[in-house]
C-alpha cells in the first residue's frame, strides 16, 4: 500500500467529487459522534451542576429535626409535637462524645429585609459560630457571625449574595449599615457569596443570617430551636450514631428511641452517595446511547460503502483492466472508508463542542460541560478504528471485482 | 509482440454452461493491424478478453511473446494489463467523476509514476488526439468521438506493444468511425504497435490489413487485405 499524497488526492478526488454519496455515508458517523460526545459532556456539566447544589457542606453532617411522635410512650398519645431546646446542644456533646460540631438553629421562613427604599425577600436563620463549620461561608466583606455576638445577643447579621445585590445595588463594602429585619434594625457584618442550594432553610444567597440569641427574642422562641446541625469527628460513621442519638433525644423529650419518625434524621453523606449513584447509572447510559448510535452510523457506512462498491464495480473494473493491483483496490476503498469516518467524525466533534459551549452559556458558566482534549482524541482514534471496520467488508468485495466487470458497462 | 492462441477453449459457467470459444488457433505478428469479425454472439468480445488478460481461458495455450500466459499472478497480469496491453472498449468507459486529463492519468498513477509527470504526459498524449482544449471536462461533457479519443489516449499513454480495441467505432457516427479508424492505422504505421479491432462492421474491418473472421467459437476465413478493398461498400467510407 503506498501512503503518499496522490493516493491520497486520489482517494480525496473520490470522495469529493460524490459529494451526495459521501454525505449520505458520513452522516450516520458525524451524528453518532456528536450524540455520544454531546451526552459526555452535558452529562458531566449536570453533575457539576447538581454537585455545586452541595457545596460548602461538611460531608459527614447529620440535620436533626424535631417531628410529630407516631408512637405512643410512657402514658403519652402519638401524634405529639416536640421541639428541641437550647439545652439539647449541651446534652448532645455529653452523651455522644463523637461529635465534633454541634450547631442549633433557629428559621424563620421568608421575611423581608430592607435598606432605605430597597427591600429584598429572604429567610431567616438563627445560628451560633459552629454553624460556619457544616456549612461553610464564603464572605466577601466583613466577617462571619462570632461567639461574642451570640453571647452578647448583638443585632448583627451576614447577608446572602443575591439580598446583597438587592438591597446594596451600587456594590461596595455594606459593613456597618443597618438593615431592617422583623421590624428590628441589625448591622451587617459580612456579606456570603457561597452559591450552595442544598442550605438548610433555603439558599445561602437568599439568606439573613444572625446570631441565634437574636433571632430567638425577634421570634419569640424563648428556648426552643428548629433544627440542630451536628458533625461527627474525622473517622466517626454518623450512620452508626443514629440510635444513641434517638435515645438520648427520646429521653429527653419523651419519645419511643424506636420511633423513627418522631426525629427525622437527615445524613448529607446518604444524600450524597444516593446523587453519586444516580450520575453513575446516567453516566453509563449516556455510554450506551452514544456508542450505540456511533455502532449504528458505523453500520450504515459499511452498508452504503457496500452499495456504493455495487454501483462503482465498472469503476472498479476499469481501474483493474489498466492496472491496479487488487490489493491497492482494497486500500482505497478502506481508506476512503476510514478518511470518510474520520472527516465526518471530526465534524461530529466540532459540533458537539459548539452545542456544549452553547449549553455553557445558556447556563451562564455555572458549570464545565466541554470535554476534555482527551476525550476528543480518544473519540478520534476510536473512529479510525470503526472506520477501518466498516470498510472491511465493502473493501473485500471491491477487491473481487474482476477486470471483465469493466464490459459491463450497458 | 506476437501472439499466439493454440486450441483455446472458453465456458461460461452457470446454469447453462455455454461452451463459447471451441478450439481457438490464431497467430498475429509483431506490428500487425488485424480485426476479427463475427455474428453477434460468436465470441468476439470473449477472445479479445482473452486477449487483454482480464479473463481467463479453460484450455489450450496463449502465448505473447514465447512466454505462457496462463496461472499468472495478480501483479504479473497487473503488470500485463497495466505495460504492454492498451484496451479500448465500445463505451469508452471512462471515470465518469474524473476529467479527460485525469482519465488519461490513470494507468501511470498505477505505475507509481509522480502527479506532475503524469499530467505532462497525459497532456501531451491529448493533444496529439486534438483534445488538449478538453482536458479539464468530464466525460458528460463530450462527445462520442472524443471521449473514444480521451480512451484512447488512456490506452496509449503507457507506450503498449499491443491495443486491443472492442467495437471502438460502435457507438460513433459514420466520419467520427472513419477518424477513429485512420488514428488506430497511423498508430500502426509509425509506432509499430500491433492492433486488433474486433468489429462486426465491414467497413472498419475493411480499414484493417487482416480480417479473421469468427464463427460458432472457431476461426473460420481469413481475409489478407493489404489493398482495403475488401469491403462491398467501397473504401473510402465506413458503412455502418
Ligand atoms: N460473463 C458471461 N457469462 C455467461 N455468458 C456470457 C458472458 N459473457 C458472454 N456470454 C455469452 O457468450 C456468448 C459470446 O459472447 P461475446 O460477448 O463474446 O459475443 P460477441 O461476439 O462479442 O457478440 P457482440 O457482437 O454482440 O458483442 C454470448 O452468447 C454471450 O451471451
Ligand atoms: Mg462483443
Amino acid at each position: 500500500m503506498r501512503l503518499d499524497t496522490d493516493t491520497f488526492r486520489e482517494i480525496a478526488d473520490s470522495l469529493v467529487r460524490n459529494k451526495r454519496r459521501s454525505l449520505l455515508t458520513g452522516f450516520g458517523v458525524f451524528w453518532g459522534l456528536f450524540m455520544l460526545l454531546f451526552l459526555i459532556g452535558g452529562g458531566a456539566g449536570l453533575k457539576e451542576m447538581l454537585s455545586k447544589n452541595f457545596a460548602g457542606f461538611a460531608n459527614n453532617t447529620v440535620i436533626l429535626i424535631s417531628s410529630n411522635t407516631s408512637k405512643p410512650y410512657k402514658g403519652l398519645q402519638e401524634g405529639r409535637y416536640w421541639n428541641f431546646e437550647y439545652k439539647d446542644v449541651e446534652r448532645l456533646r455529653q452523651m455522644v462524645p463523637e461529635l465534633d460540631v454541634v450547631a442549633p438553629m433557629i428559621s424563620a421562613w421568608s421575611g423581608n429585609v430592607a435598606y432605605g427604599s430597597h427591600s429584598s425577600s429572604a429567610s431567616v436563620k438563627g445560628i451560633t459560630a459552629d454553624y460556619d463549620k457544616v456549612e461553610t461561608s464564603q464572605i466577601k466583606y466583613g466577617r462571619f457571625i462570632n461567639e461574642m455576638d451570640v453571647e452578647q445577643e448583638r443585632k448583627v447579621c451576614v447577608i446572602g449574595k443575591d439580598i446583597y445585590n438587592e438591597l446594596f445595588p451600587d456594590g461596595g463594602d455594606p459593613c456597618g449599615n443597618y438593615v431592617e429585619v422583623g421590624g428590628i434594625h441589625l448591622r451587617v457584618i459580612g456579606v456570603d457569596f457561597s452559591s450552595g442550594n442544598m442550605s438548610i432553610n433555603g439558599r445561602a444567597s437568599r439568606t439573613v443570617t444572625m446570631p441565634i440569641t437574636v433571632a430567638a427574642k425577634i421570634y419569640h422562641r424563648g428556648n426552643t430551636v428548629d433544627i440542630i446541625c451536628i458533625t461527627g469527628k474525622s473517622g466517626v460513621k454518623m450512620t452508626s450514631l443514629e440510635s444513641r442519638l434517638r435515645s438520648v433525644m427520646g429521653r429527653q423529650h419523651s419519645f419511643d428511641p424506636t420511633d423513627e419518625q418522631a426525629m427525622v434524621i437527615l445524613n448529607t453523606q446518604q444524600i450524597f452517595s444516593i446523587v453519586d449513584n444516580l450520575f453513575r447509572g446516567l453516566n453509563f447510559l449516556v455510554w450506551l446511547v452514544g456508542l450505540g448510535t456511533l455502532l449504528a452510523g458505523a453500520i450504515g457506512v459499511s452498508n452504503i460503502m457496500m452499495v456504493t462498491v455495487k454501483e462503482r464495480t465498472v469503476e472498479i473494473g476499469i481501474r483493474r483492466a489498466i492496472g491496479a493491483l487488487p490489493s491497492e483496490i482494497l486500500s482505497q476503498i478502506l481508506m476512503e472508508s476510514v478518511s470518510l469516518t474520520l472527516l465526518a467524525g471530526s465534524f461530529g466533534i466540532v459540533f458537539s463542542v459548539l452545542m456544549l459551549s452553547g449549553l455553557e452559556a445558556i447556563t451562564k458558566h455555572e458549570a464545565v460541560f466541554q470535554i476534555g482534549f482527551g476525550t476528543a482524541i480518544v473519540a478520534a482514534l476510536l473512529l479510525a478504528f470503526l472506520g477501518a471496520l466498516a470498510g472491511l467488508a465493502p473493501a473485500l468485495r471491491a477487491m473481487n471485482i474482476k477486470p471483465v466487470e469493466a464490459m459491463h458497462d450497458e | 509482440m506476437q501472439i499466439e492462441l493454440h486450441n483455446v477453449h472458453k465456458t461460461y459457467e452457470g446454469a447453462q454452461p455455454l461452451h463459447v470459444l471451441k478450439g481457438i488457433d490464431l497467430s498475429i505478428e509483431k506490428g500487425e493491424f488485424v480485426s476479427i469479425m463475427g455474428a453477434s454472439g460468436s465470441g468476439k468480445s470473449t477472445l479479445l478478453n482473452i486477449l487483454g488478460i482480464l479473463d481467463s481461458y479453460d484450455e489450450g495455450e496463449y502465448i505473447i511473446d514465447g512466454r505462457l500466459i496462463k496461472g499468472l499472478s495478480e501483479r504479473q497480469a497487473a503488470g500485463y494489463r497495466n505495460r504492454t496491453i492498451g484496451f479500448i472498449f465500445q463505451s469508452f468507459n471512462l471515470i465518469s467523476f474524473k476529467t479527460a486529463v485525469e482519465n488519461v492519468e490513470l494507468p501511470l498513477f498505477y505505475q507509481g509514476v509522480n502527479r506532475r509527470r503524469r499530467h505532462e504526459l497525459a497532456m501531451e498524449y491529448l493533444d496529439r488526439l486534438g483534445l488538449k482544449d478538453w482536458a479539464g471536462h468530464y466525460p458528460n461533457e463530450m462527445s462520442g468521438g472524443q471521449k473514444q479519443r480521451v480512451a484512447i489516449a488512456r490506452a496509449l499513454i503507457t507506450h503498449p506493444q499491443i491495443i486491443l480495441a472492442d467495437e471502438p467505432t460502435g457507438a460513433l457516427d459514420s466520419k467520427t468511425s472513419v477518424e477513429v479508424m485512420e488514428l488506430l492505422g497511423q498508430l500502426n504505421r509509425e509506432e509499430g504497435v500491433t492492433i486488433i479491432v474486433v468489429t462486426h462492421e465491414s467497413g472498419v474491418a475493411n480499414c484493417t490489413n487482416r480480417i479473421i473472421h469468427i464463427k460458432d467459437g472457431i476461426i473460420g476465413e481469413i481475409e489478407e487485405n493489404r489493398e482495403h478493398k475488401a469491403s462491398a461498400f467501397g473504401t473510402t467510407t465506413v458503412m455502418k
